[in-house]
């Protein structure tokens, strides 16, 4: 069953005044960053979203997650329009994940202040989520006293606080450096396994796409839509080790087979546009 | 986190920062002793000291300071909290703040004394008018901090708060408030530092308490070291006001500079 549809999803950006932009060659002041987006994702599936930069990956999270209406086209959730933010959605950003004057505690607590739930069981969910992250003893920890990997270790765990039946993630882990970042994959896919949240994933390193995904969908350079989707036909549970295994190169080759044209592609453009130096 | 503050304000400086009144009073002091000046135009320290501390005793002082204060904060209250409420609409609200920022440029331009007879033809020179009078400086500050901090608000912020769908007051409340109030007390420091310096004017025009007061009084009188004693008063609690909101204000934003395209 699909919980997500998005049919012939289009966005265009109005530019500021004076400011132009070439889309297919033509020259115009809107930019168009989505142009004819579809894309089914199946319940409790997790599917990774790859493309160069600027491609609308992000547009796209923003669309599904309903904090931005598409110019045309539509996207279902669980059959419905989305025409707002649902409750159903969680959304793990790359950066500003935390409140500066919450603890890392309150922090988890946030998404479920605003939907009712009493204090003490705020407080339940938000410890089983710390502990499940191994971050109990800094419950009452503030942002800056934590590092990195723990900080989004909390965005994460504030996400997952929700029970969202779809979870967007844009890059969660860009910021970190590699070794954190790989101990979070593994984390965050050890917990997914344990559910049955369907998560969209956006990022840059294909390692990451391979090892957490279901399936990886290629995004075309801008105007972006889907270019290819690739099925990783690795085993779960995952852990580390199959970073290794020469099915994990296999499916790697592949993604970077249908990525690399899109990339040249986009590098190609900024070449062409001026005012760029390499 | 207080340690951290203290440590962070360095104690060291703040000794450095003594060292220049300290020598002044030696030289003034000496100055009198030796009557290079006649004492009856320039107080000595020690017959200052003694002074504040017959007005002490008499009551005197406290009392007027008293009436400073609460002249202070009743103008304070009203100015800031004008301020307050029309940063949160201008800095939440393009329209508002397009329509009103010529406006409140424009008005911010005119030097507060220049209020006064204005203030008096409209409100006579009661307790009423003085409070406005302070309520206008106090208002800028007030306006422009919480502007600022309110505009300042990180969009990933005002994402997070459309995710967990966080409206009207709540959002107010849980984001836009506390993002905003290191820049909000910000303003509340500025302001009431403000409106102290102007209570003093205020009360140069007719009155019968307050510091102010203290000395008009003490010039009539010829009391030069009672004016010179409202001087010391006016310094020290204008000092004091300033270092204790200036504590709060490192309390409150600290650590948060660390945020700024960080990660959290
Ligand atoms: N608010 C906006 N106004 C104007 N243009 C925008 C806006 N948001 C995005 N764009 C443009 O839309 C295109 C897609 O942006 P988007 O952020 O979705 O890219 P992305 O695929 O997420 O890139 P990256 O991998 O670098 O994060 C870009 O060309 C961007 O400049
Ligand atoms: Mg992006």
């Amino acid at each position: 069953m699909d919980i997500i549809v998005a049919k012939d999803v289009r966005k265009k950006f109005k530019l500021k005044h004076g400011q132009q932009v070439k889309n297919n060659g033509i020259i115009s002041n809107e930019i168009d960053a989505l142009g004819g987006f579809d894309l089914n994702i199946k319940k409790g599936e997790f599917l990774v979203l790859v493309g160069p930069s600027g491609s609308g990956k992000s547009v796209f999270l923003d669309i599904v997650g309903g904090l931005s209406a598409p110019t045309s086209g539509v996207v279902y959730l669980d059959n419905k329009p989305v025409d707002a933010p649902s409750e159903k959605t969680g959304y793990v950003f790359q950066q500003y994940a935390l409140f500066p004057w919450r603890t890392a505690l309150s922090n988890i607590e946030f998404g479920l202040e605003s939907r009712g739930v009493v204090k003490e069981e705020r407080i339940k969910i938000a410890r089983e989520l710390l502990s499940l992250f191994g971050l109990s003893d800094f419950e009452d920890r503030y942002p800056y006293q934590l590092s990195g990997g723990m900080q989004q270790r909390v965005a994460i765990a504030r996400a997952l606080a929700t029970k969202p039946e779809v979870l967007l993630m844009d890059e969660p882990f860009a910021a970190l450096d590699a070794q954190t970042r790989e101990i979070l994959q593994n984390e965050l896919i050890r917990i997914w396994e344990g559910t049955d949240t369907t998560v969209i994933f956006v990022t840059h390193s294909i390692d990451e796409a391979v090892f957490l995904a279901d399936r990886v969908a290629v995004v075309t350079a801008r105007p972006g839509k889907i270019k290819e989707i690739i099925e990783i036909d690795l085993p779960r549970p995952r852990n580390g080790d199959i970073r290794s295994s020469s099915e994990f190169a296999a499916n790697r080759h592949k993604v970077w087979g249908a990525l690399k044209a899109e990339v040249n592609k986009a590098q190609q453009e900024w070449k062409l546009a001026p005012g760029f130096t390499d | 986190m207080i340690k951290k503050i203290f440590k962070r304000l360095g104690l060291k400086d703040k000794l450095l920062g003594l060292i220049v009144p300290f020598l002044l009073l030696i030289i003034w002091q000496g100055a009198v002793t030796k009557h290079l000046f006649s004492e009856l135009l320039v107080v000595p320290p020690l017959t200052l000291l003694n002074t504040l501390i017959e007005l002490a005793k008499s009551g005197d002082l406290s009392s007027n300071i008293l009436a400073s204060l609460n002249r202070v904060l009743i103008g304070f209250l009203i100015g800031a909290s004008g301020g307050f409420i029309l940063g949160i609409a201008m800095g939440l609200s393009p329209i508002i703040n397009r329509t009103l920022s010529p406006l409140v440029k424009a008005l911010q331009q005119v030097p507060e004394f220049a209020w006064m007879p204005v203030i008096i033809l409209l409100f006579g020179i009661d307790e009423f008018a003085k409070n406005i009078f302070i309520a206008i400086g106090a208002f800028y500050p007030m306006l422009f901090n919480t502007y600022l901090g309110v505009s300042g608000v990180p969009d990933k912020y005002h994402e997070l708060a459309q995710v967990y769908q966080y409206k009207s007051h709540r959002y107010l409340a849980k984001v836009i408030l506390p993002s905003a109030l290191p820049s909000i007390i910000t303003g509340i420091r500025l302001s009431l530092g403000l409106s102290w310096v102007f209570v003093v004017g205020a009360e140069f025009f007719g009155t019968e308490a307050g510091v102010g007061f203290m000395m008009i009084s003490g010039r009539q009188l010829f009391q030069i070291d009672v004016v010179m004693a409202g001087l010391v008063v006016i310094g020290t609690i204008g000092f004091l006001l300033n270092y204790v909101l200036q504590l709060l204000e490192k309390k409150l934003s600290g650590g948060r500079v660390a945020f700024d395209g960080g990660i959290a």
